[in-house]
């Protein structure tokens, strides 16, 4: 056996090896992964971003590419040689992402429980929410302002995008959708809800959603009875 | 805003234009680095009639600090813009003598053949008697744009080519970066042009008096301008989060005074490679 047969031989018997143990870990029975390294990489840049942040937050979220994928009982385990960590997802396919040095070091894996067909996970930005379900105008403007400054910082083709208002989105299963906008002058006016996705571009669609569109300078509060799953920023 | 996947093994250096890495923002102290082994059929020089096919070795190392290493070519990430990458970068030029370009990696020559030649007869070797290029060192830079996350202008400038040290090449492009064609399988596409200067152009495909004298090859000044236009296809399919198959075809056509050089047999070089690299 020449040497570079006996290099390939044993990259191939080296690679069998370890597809038998997908992951850092095979301590979890993992349906399909994703490289912590390359979800890291994603999801730092938010982390350094110097701009103002403190209206917005980032998740990492699970994309199913096909239509009618059910993200119901999936779970993501950050699965490291030494440690699992079970990330929980919302019904949107998000979680908070630890940025974790030791998980990156081990080269760790980001197991999923079943398979979903075709996905891909990125970096997800949207509004954080409030307790009391009140969000002032100027609030939710200045903080979709913050998400579309994100945005073009990561993405020069968005420098032209604007703007435009803010999406609700509700579980599926919330009952009766109740978001009312609260004009200062006393007037209020219900913003019915829509079925729809619940990020622009996504296949998964038929979660309730409610838009609100920003509308000159006026003063107004947006109340919500329900909690919702996500606000997301509309940029046009 | 999705990087992922951005990674551009570069294991052929030698056929292949200056290539960077993406920024890999990463935890101080980090590093991510491949680590692998390919094979590649590959012009035996610029310009040849004849292919080879050899094994080479893959080598990507990224570090916090912004440095990196990938196949031939070295450098350091300066810019914190996600939008833009610049900094210092240089590149190893492999020799080129009568029997074609070496292979080897960080300043180990060695020819790497492991499937017989095709076999070229000495009054048909258009190198034979041409004086040998000798191994340099290139330096200079690179600055890549990113019109979105998926997309970036590249371009990058390298001098000391050439045995009189005096040869500049200028590497224009655009890249495709990581289109998901599979939950593991992501594809990039890259297409570009070179540019060299006159001293570039006159050493590796220029025949001077001696040369034509030892060679038979008809005396040649090659200018400057635009030496390549090439295009490249990179297949990175994701085995396990440790192990990838990459491969990648590229076809390089030479163009102006490269492309009527006696050396040429051939403007028109196809490069085929696949390689299984380990991630560390």
């Amino acid at each position: 056996m020449t040497m570079a047969r006996y290099l390939i031989a044993s990259c191939l018997v080296s690679l069998g090896t370890a597809l038998g143990a997908p992951g850092a870990s095979a301590q979890v029975h993992a349906a399909d992964w994703v490289s912590y390294r390359d979800a890291y990489r994603a999801m730092v840049v938010f982390e350094k971003y110097g701009g103002p942040k403190n209206y917005i937050q980032n998740h990492l979220q699970v994309v199913p590419l096909e239509n009618g994928a059910v993200l119901d009982g999936l779970q993501l385990t950050l699965a490291a040689k030494a440690s699992q960590v079970n990330l929980a997802l919302d019904a949107l396919g998000r979680t908070a992402f630890p940025l974790l040095k030791a998980a990156y070091d081990d080269n760790a894996a980001l197991l999923l429980n079943r398979k979903i067909g075709a996905f891909s996970v990125r970096p997800r930005v949207s509004l954080l929410p409030q307790a009391d379900g009140i969000y002032d105008e100027a609030q939710l403007r200045a903080a979709c302002e913050q998400a579309l400054g994100f945005a073009r910082y990561a993405d020069a083709s968005l420098r032209t995008r604007q703007c435009g208002g803010v999406r609700f989105v509700f579980a599926r299963r919330a009952g009766d959708i109740a978001v009312r906008l609260h004009r200062a002058e006393g007037a209020d006016q219900t913003l019915a809800p829509v079925t729809g996705a619940a990020f622009q571009g996504e296949v998964g669609e038929g979660f309730p959603t409610v838009v609100y569109r920003f509308a000159g300078a006026e003063r107004a509060q947006v109340i919500s009875a329900n909690p919702p799953l996500a606000i997301v920023p509309l940029f046009e | 805003m999705n990087k992922f996947s951005a990674l551009a093994l570069i294991m052929l250096s030698s056929s292949a234009a200056a290539q960077t890495p993406a920024t890999n923002p990463m935890p101080d102290g980090s590093r991510d680095m491949y680590v692998g082994l390919g094979l590649a059929s590959a012009a035996r020089y610029e310009g040849a009639g004849d292919s080879e096919r050899k094994a080479l070795p893959v080598l990507q190392v990224q570090w916090s600090n912004g440095v990196f290493i990938s196949g031939m070519s070295a450098g350091m990430h300066l810019s914190r813009n996600p939008q833009l990458e610049y900094g210092p970068l240089v590149e190893l030029q492999p020799r080129r003598d009568e029997s074609g370009n070496s292979g080897g990696i960080d300043g180990i020559e060695a020819r790497n053949s492991i499937v017989a030649l095709t076999s070229v007869k000495l009054d048909q070797n258009r190198l034979y008697g041409m004086t040998p290029v000798s191994t340099r060192l290139l330096g200079g830079g690179f600055l890549n744009y990113y019109l979105t996350p998926d997309w970036r202008l590249t371009g990058s400038l390298l001098l000391g080519a050439g045995n009189e040290r005096d040869g500049a090449r200028l590497d224009l492009g655009v890249q495709r970066l990581a289109m998901q064609v599979g939950v593991h399988h992501r594809v990039s596409v890259a297409a570009g042009l070179s540019f060299a200067n006159a001293h570039y152009n006159t050493a590796f495909f220029g025949v001077d008096r001696l040369d034509s004298l030892r060679s038979g090859n008809p005396m040649y000044r090659a200018g400057s301008g635009l030496k390549d236009a090439h295009l490249g296809l990179r297949w990175n399919w994701d085995l396990t989060p440790s192990w990838m198959l990459s491969s990648q075809v590229q076809v390089k056509r030479l163009t102006g005074d490269a492309r009527h050089s006696p050396l040429v047999e051939r403007p028109t070089n196809t490069t085929v490679s696949a390689a299984f690299a380990y991630r560390f």
